[in-house]
């Protein structure tokens, strides 16, 4: 019985000593992350902000294209200078959102809702730890100002998109009580308040990719334009923008030639006020190498194509129409153009001959829209629909702005990764040109139509310089008939002209349905598209029954936020 | 097991002596004799008496006896736990010797359940016991697989990809998140068990409800598989179990789909209904009367490219022997399976050591069971876009040659013979990818997966029942892989540049367990109790990789990862690990062995929780009731036992949470935070995002389980029923509940919130009886259980599931299921142009498309109208096992089923509506489609309007009854007569034929209805890996 006892009481003590190590064995802290103290040091919220400046695309590996800041789908294929392009059934969620028809589940609107608002935390994340720093006195005041300029001005701008797309939304900062997120409050001032503070940021901030003065004032002055036709306000700022520079300090201006402006090499060129960068082969797995654009090139099975994926955002021949212009080199205001439609090669095999249009076109229609016969960078000549998915389905034409070149493979394309299509062709932003032809909108608006003309014909003499046409060998590809206006008539002219400008040069760059918005005009204006689009071989199975209503000036606010929102969010329409 | 055996053993010994103290020294004459067992050797402590009298003794340890008889009428007994009792008349004979033959019934009365085994007429809780026979009826190299239908309360669904793990369910869903039973081999916790030889295991126990389960606690809301490995065993035995076969790829949907000529022709269908002219790439002018066709045109059956027939084959050598003081098992194992889409294969090589020893005069008790496992598959996506099948039949358009035969122009390759064909000859192919030539690619990437699974422990017999014992074991595994992928010339989308990725990984968990138990019985009273500490630690894992692109040559020999031109990722992941603390203890006191209790509680600590919420108890009460033994049932001859029984108590579940979930996180990834801030175009600074929201509040999710049931057996045994009736109420369900895009898309905590439901009923039917030389035995189980949502979210009562290039198409919403189908009700298809326009308003309606029922009634389809459209989870599932048993053949079946499912065939989506992508088309599409001349057609119009009306929701259209009755086994088997066999010095001999999947009877149109699919999205057909038939021959020797 002894030998038990020993043996209980052994057993016990084991016991005790096992129960006496708990708690030292239940503390776990989780592997691979940081916490917020951890960060709140110079290099920490520098970190941060850089968080917040790389959702300026939009995407991530969590934010597909439905997010793209370039805005193809929300600016362009819903302005109808584009259309969904592939075949019927490739991203089927795109089809309302281009006949008018999309509900609030529509899940491409979610993403971008989600992907916008990310971006916001990522800004108050800055602003909070910023705070935190700067009471521990890691940083110093002036260092804590820029950051904090930096990120309300990005908070102000993805506000401003959310703005620009829901218009009726939630503005959350970083003093913003999460459960009680509402979207029936005015922010537009907020959004402007943002925005303004960022317009005391120097102009050379070190780096090309951060926000510095003048691209504030731009973006403010959109804002102002857009939420408030504040033209006088916006005109201001624009004015200041272009005496401004990039944020590393270089100069801006207009580039000489037009097609330059596309090319990756002068992603931050003289032109480019604002791009937002892409990178490639930076062992991201190509995540911040052009996602969000990265179906929209031509589709041609074997390579000698671009990309080789997926066939999306293809032009429509409306847009390709207005291109047209008259013996002296003018666009035809009156949309007459339709009247003399480009020639397309729609229902042609390449084998099949066929000769491109003769006539008088804009030069940079063949900078715009790839298009059968006519030399697509350093690819040859476009050879028609072994280029395009289904011609029957969305017709002839493929995107170019975007696109690589063949030299360019490899060093500005992700190499790895399942399309080429991933490139450093970063989205410009905000380019100099947008800067000129908004200062002539806000011009018109406050009657300076002397004024306007200079900043519109700055433009179009840009195009107009034949150094920077699309050559088949030592020939204009085309009949390139481009020339400026003559002063304007009275406002209403020049408004039409300002439009159509804004058409002609920011065309496939994502402005499209939302300058329709600011002019009020989006209902008549696609309406009118529409009919016209209807009626070329493609345009039925494509828009079928679609018509463009008062609510398609806005997107609906999507149905799982308000779902989420626990009725907080509210529809706006 | 083995140790209530030893227990049962020495009170045995002890019964027998007090017998002999009483022996009345009669006269005559003493019989001495051996007693050996069958394939044992010498049994000590056998009883041994006279019948009728007091007289008796007990074999020493050599099996030997000597009793003394009145007369040769004297009947003498021999009788030994396990063992046939054997009766022998004395006669005139002085030397009786006798060979006891194991009793399989007595054997198997022995459960093991948590931290101990039960004799099964003393569990009070619902436990499952399948018979390890039973298991191997099933070819197969992972033994949940073989668990479908074997015992009620448990659903078992897998493909028949080689290698996979099928997904297993006990009584329904508790979690959102992972329903995975907690597997118990050998004593250790693990999640998997896939390492583990089916040939290796002796007995498994499934316990179902909180009687049975509560005593591991929170890990055991979902179940509790007890798995224990073979042991030696006195005497020496070696055996050698094979078996090979090969699987029969069929037919696949080919008959449904379209050949070349009938694809050209559904072409100018769509045209006539479209209205559409143009020229056609391939087939010419649309204004032509029919199409033409190439000259390159191939009529590619693609499911007949991909597959094959397949090998299979199992062997297992096994040792095993010892003494009363010590006992080993060896087993080695081989199985190796093709499969049936080509270059697919799985290859496992097991080996175990379980030994055991007795020293310090048998009070100490030591031993170890180890186990190894090299693992290497070549696998392929299941259910998913990018899957082999659905790649292959559902979306190559047959006139693409998989293999070029004659020079191809293509539009941006020119193909000579010998290359792959693909979607890049000509535009309007599709975008699809070759699907032979990805299989092919594939064969030359390479896995492997090494285990090392065991554990060690010693018990001390402190006095006489009661015990004290430590067990330390673990499992330790790692992993390595590469694969290469292929720059492509043959597709319409192709990839430029080769990449290959090469990473490593290595992990493993441990439990160090410490038990007393105790075990007495005083009279009428019975008590036995273990209680104990553990501690654990799990999900230790680390993984390294990276990959590369631009490789100068395709060349397999060429393979590594150095030799990429482009580091496109470089990556480590380390898992946070778990650590749980726990204590425990159980107590069963049964009265008369005629009213059982028993008692359970389990305080659980895990590090997953913050320190407030870190600690969980979780008890059960169960008790039964013997009622057969009271005397009012007595004179029931018919009823051979009977006992109610019924539990209640609690279980709970962390495995929903992450590690990190109590703490709010930041951090970077290149693809989600980084930003090239300096304009480089090749590089990108770090950047960082709060990563996750925590929640220092969570805790254990609960689950309150009910159980009523009873055991019955009726006319002397032959027939069996166990009937239980369950409720299994979770609360406190982790749920990580969206967070409103305004939060940011940081993770999002896991709180607490949502509770779900889950009855049913679990049936199990026996009936055994011989007849002569005939021998039956029948089992039949069933499984029903009825699972509801109970809640979300405040203010939230659903959530999708699952992707797919329309949506998701389950909803998982309080009042249903979990991954029910949701989506728009198709009433018929608009007959003409006067139906559309007196119906509700409908985005894209035209006559031959979807006509939506209007749900709300307001005249207009919208997002309000969808509903709930199906549901994957069966009203039950079935098992019936058939075996006779004629003199040396035996000949055996197992049918499984499912009643009252509902698949959602996603292929229909790719083969039923033409502009869902340029791939393979229906029969039905093109013969059974609306036309103006037949209206009356379910499918809809053939045409390339891609909307609302036609393929861009979730709708009814693709719901099919997914019931099926499969015969999952057939087989015959022959025994060689032990005469016959000792010349040769073996003990037995069998040999057997079997078929597998001989027949399924089921409506469902795809390739096989046994589709799986994670729990918040499952029943999706989009491409399975189907379960064939498989022929096979096999031996089993005993040396």
């Amino acid at each position: 019985m002894k030998k038990n006892k020993i043996l209980f009481t052994i057993v016990l003590a084991v016991f005790a000593i096992l129960v006496g190590c708990n708690k030292d064995f239940l503390e776990i802290k989780p592997k691979g992350s940081l916490d917020e103290g951890v960060l709140a040091t110079e290099k920490g919220v520098n970190t941060l902000l850089i968080g917040a400046y790389s959702l300026l695309d939009g995407v991530s590996s969590q934010f597909g294209w439905e997010a793209a800041s370039s805005n193809w789908v929300y600016g362009d294929i819903r302005g109808m200078v584009g259309n969904k392009g592939t075949d019927a059934g490739d991203q089927p969620d795109i089809n309302p959102l281009q006949s008018y028809s999309e509900t609030s589940t529509n899940p491409y609107l979610n993403v971008k809702w989600r992907s916008v608002y990310e971006a916001v935390s990522r800004c108050n994340s800055v602003i909070t730890v910023a705070a935190k720093a700067l009471a521990a006195g890691t940083i110093t005041k002036e260092q804590h100002d820029s950051f904090v300029k930096q990120a309300r001005a990005l908070r102000g701008w993805y506000h401003f998109e959310a703005w620009r797309m829901w218009a009726k939304i939630p503005y959350v900062d970083e003093k913003t009580d999460l459960s009680k997120v509402a979207n029936t409050e005015d922010v537009k001032a907020k959004i402007i308040a943002d925005l303004q503070e960022g317009t005391s940021l120097p102009n050379n901030m070190g780096q090309v990719g951060r926000f510095n003065g003048t691209v504030a004032n731009v973006l403010l002055a959109k804002a102002k334009m857009q939420m408030n036709k504040d033209w006088a306000g916006a005109l201001a700022n624009l004015n200041a923008a272009k005496t401004g520079t990039k944020p590393n300090g270089t100069p801006i201006g207009l580039a000489p030639t037009y097609g330059e402006v596309f090319d990756i090499v002068n992603r931050n060129g003289i032109e480019s006020v604002y791009t937002v960068q892409y990178s490639v082969n930076d062992g991201s797995g190509a995540w911040n190498g052009g996602w969000g654009e990265v179906l929209n090139f031509p589709y041609k099975g074997g390579g000698g194509s671009p990309g080789g994926c997926c066939g999306f955002f293809q032009a429509t021949q409306e847009y390709v129409n207005s291109f047209r212009t008259t013996a002296d080199g003018l666009p035809m205001l009156d949309n007459s153009y339709n009247n003399f439609p480009v020639k397309s090669d729609v229902g042609l095999t390449p084998s099949q001959p066929f000769t491109p249009d003769a006539g008088n076109l804009d030069p940079r229609l063949d900078w715009s829209v790839g298009r059968r016969g006519i030399p697509y960078w350093d690819w040859g000549k476009h050879t028609g629909s072994d280029w395009i998915r289904d011609q029957s389905y969305a017709g002839p034409y493929s995107p170019k702005k975007q696109v690589y070149q063949k030299k360019q493979e490899g060093q500005y394309t992700e190499v790895g990764n399942w399309t080429s299509g991933w490139t450093a062709n970063g989205y410009r932003m905000i380019r100099y040109a947008d800067i000129l032809l908004l200062a002539a909108e806000c011009q018109i608006e406050t009657n300076d139509l002397a004024g306007a003309l200079a900043n519109i014909n700055a433009v179009r003499n840009r195009a107009a310089n034949p150094d920077g046409f699309v050559m088949d060998g030592a020939a204009p590809a085309a009949k390139y008939v481009i020339a400026p206006y003559k002063p304007f008539t009275d406002q209403n002219q020049a408004r039409l002209a300002v439009r159509m400008e804004r058409k002609l040069e920011l065309g496939m760059e994502g402005h499209r349905w939302f300058d329709l918005n600011r002019w009020g005009i989006t209902q008549t204006e696609l309406n009118r598209v529409l009919a016209y689009e209807k009626t070329v071989p493609w345009g039925n199975s494509m828009y079928g029954s679609a018509t463009v209503g008062p609510e398609d000036a806005t997107y609906p606010i999507p149905q799982r936020q308000i779902d989420l929102s626990n009725g907080k969010l509210v529809q706006n329409r | 097991m083995q140790i209530t055996t030893i227990v049962r053993r020495t009170a045995l010994i002890f019964l027998s002596m007090v017998f002999s103290m009483g022996i009345v020294f009669a006269q005559q004459r003493t019989i001495t004799g051996k007693v050996t067992a069958e394939g044992e050797g010498p049994v000590p402590g056998v009883t041994v008496v006279v019948q009728g009298t007091t007289v008796g003794t007990i074999t020493d340890m050599s099996g030997t006896y000597s009793i003394r008889v009145q007369g040769p009428s004297s009947v003498l007994v021999f009788s030994f736990v396990g063992y046939q009792t054997r009766e022998i008349t004395v006669g005139t004979q002085s030397t009786i010797d006798v060979v006891l033959i194991p009793d399989v019934v007595a054997v198997s009365e022995v459960v093991v359940t948590g931290y101990s085994s039960q004799r099964k007429r003393d569990i009070t809780g619902a436990v499952g016991v399948v018979e390890t026979t039973a298991l191997k009826a099933i070819p197969s190299g992972n033994v949940v697989s073989q668990l479908q239908g074997r015992t009620s309360g448990i659903t078992v669904i897998g493909s028949g990809q080689p290698g996979q793990t099928s997904r297993l369910r006990i009584r329904g869903f508790s979690s959102f998140e992972n329903n995975d039973p907690l597997y118990i081999v050998d004593g250790i916790p693990s999640s998997t068990i896939s390492m583990i030889n089916p040939n290796d295991v002796e007995s498994i126990s499934v316990l179902k409800d909180a009687g049975a389960a509560s005593i591991y606690g929170s890990r055991a809301s979902n179940g509790v598989i007890v798995i224990t490995t073979k042991k030696g065993a006195t005497g020496v035995k070696v055996t050698y179990d094979m078996y090979t076969g090969t699987q029969l790829a069929g037919g696949g949907p080919t008959k449904d789909l379209l050949n070349t000529k009938e694809y050209a022709n559904l072409q100018w269908l769509v045209y006539r209904n479209d209205g559409t002219n143009e020229t056609h790439p391939i087939y010419g002018p649309s204004s032509n009367a029919s199409p033409t066709l190439p000259g390159w045109a191939a009529d590619t059956d693609w499911y007949k490219t991909i597959t094959r027939n397949a090998s299979m084959s199992n062997h297992d050598v096994t040792l095993s022997g010892g003494n009363e003081n010590a006992k080993f098992f060896a087993g080695v194992g081989a199985f190796i399976q093709n499969g049936i889409i080509k270059t697919t294969d799985t290859k496992k090589y097991t080996a175990r050591f379980n030994s055991e020893f007795k020293v310090l005069e048998g009070r100490l008790t030591i031993g170890e069971n180890v186990s190894m496992t090299y693992g290497s598959s070549h696998g392929v996506t299941n259910l998913a876009e990018g899957s082999p099948i659905q790649m292959g039949p559902y979306r190559s358009q047959p006139i693409v040659p998989a293999i070029i035969t004659k020079p191809i122009k293509g539009t941006g390759h020119d193909f000579v013979p010998g290359e792959y064909g693909g979607t890049g000859i000509i535009a309007r192919l599709g975008n699809n990818t070759n699907a032979l030539a990805n299989l092919e690619r594939a064969k030359d990437n390479n896995n492997y997966n090494l285990s090392v699974m065991g554990s060690a422990f010693a018990d001390v017999k402190i006095m006489d029942g009661l015990n004290v014992r430590s067990s330390l074991g673990g499992r330790f595994f790692n992993g390595a892989y590469y694969s290469f992928n292929n720059s492509t010339y043959e597709n319409a989308e192709n990839n430029a540049t080769p990449s290959m990725t090469e990473g490593a990984n290595y992990g493993g968990h441990w439990t160090w367990s410490n038990t007393v138990s105790y075990n007495k019985t005083f009279g009428d009273h019975k008590v036995s109790a273990v209680g104990g500490y553990e501690s654990n630690k799990i999900n230790i894992y680390r993984e390294l990789g990276g990959t590369r692109a631009g490789y100068f040559s395709d060349a397999v020999d060429y393979r590594t990862l150095s030799n990429g031109q482009t580091i496109t990722a470089a990556f480590s992941s380390a898992s946070t690990p778990v650590t749980l603390v726990s204590q425990f203890a159980k107590a069963d006191y049964s009265f008369r062995d005629k009213y059982l209790f028993s008692a359970t509680i389990r305080r659980d600590g895990s590090s997953v929780f913050s320190e407030d919420k870190r600690y969980g108890i979780f008890p059960s009460f169960s008790a039964g009731w013997r009622i057969k033994d009271e005397s009012f049932l007595k004179d029931l001859s018919w009823l051979s036992d009977l006992k109610l029984r019924g539990s209640w108590g609690t279980l709970g579940n962390q495995l929903a949470v992450n590690p990190a979930n109590a703490f709010s996180l930041f951090g970077g990834s290149p693809d989600q935070s980084f930003y090239d801030i300096s304009g480089t175009g090749s590089s990108s600074a770090q950047g960082f995002r709060k990563n996750r929201i925590g929640n220092p509040d969570a805790q254990w999710e609960t689950n309150v389980t009910t159980d009523l049931g009873f055991e019955a057996t009726l006319f002397n045994s032959k027939i069996g029923i166990v009937f239980d009736w369950y409720s299994k109420q979770t609360k406190d369900l982790l749920f990580n509940p969206e967070l409103p895009g305004t939060a940011g898309s940081a993770s999002q905590p896991y709180v607490n919130i949502a509770s779900m439901s889950n009855k049913g009923l679990d049936i199990e039917l026996t009936y055994k009886n011989t007849f002569g030389d005939l021998g039956f035995n029948a089992s039949a189980v069933l499984t029903t259980v009825n699972n509801e949502i109970t809640k979300v979210a405040d203010g939230v009562n659903f959530f999708d599931w699952g992707g797919s290039r329309i949506g998701s198409y389950n909803r998982n919403q309080v009042g249903h299921p979990m991954s029910a189908f949701f989506g728009y009700q198709v009433a018929g298809l608009f007959k003409d142009a006067a139906e559309v326009a007196s119906a509700a308003k409908q985005d894209g309606a035209e006559p031959g498309f979807f006509r939506y029922a209007d749900i709300n009634n307001d005249k207009v389809i919208d997002p309000k109208d969808r509903t709930f459209i199906g549901n994957p989870n069966p009203d039950f599932t079935y098992g019936l096992n058939l075996a006779l048993t004629y003199k040396n053949f035996d000949i055996s079946t197992f049918i499984y089923g499912s009643q009252g499912n509902d698949i959602f065939n996603n292929n229909k989506w790719w083969v039923d509506f033409w502009p869902s992508f340029q791939g393979q088309k229906s029969q039905d599409l093109l013969y059974r489609s609306w036309t103006p001349s037949n209206t009356g057609a379910s499918v809809p119009k053939a045409s390339n309007k891609s909307n609302f009306s036609t393929n861009t929701v979730s709708s009814s259209y693709y719901l099919e009854d997914g019931s099926f009755v499969r015969m999952k086994n057939l087989q015959i088997g022959y025994t060689m007569p032990a005469s016959s066999l000792s010349k040769v010095y073996l003990k037995s001999v069998r040999v057997y034929v079997q078929a597998v999947n001989l027949f399924t009877i089921t409506k469902y149109s795809g390739l096989d209805p046994e589709i799986g699919g994670g729990d918040r999205a499952f029943g999706v057909d989009a491409g399975n890996y189907p379960n064939v038939k498989q022929f096979i021959i096999g031996l089993n020797l005993t040396l």
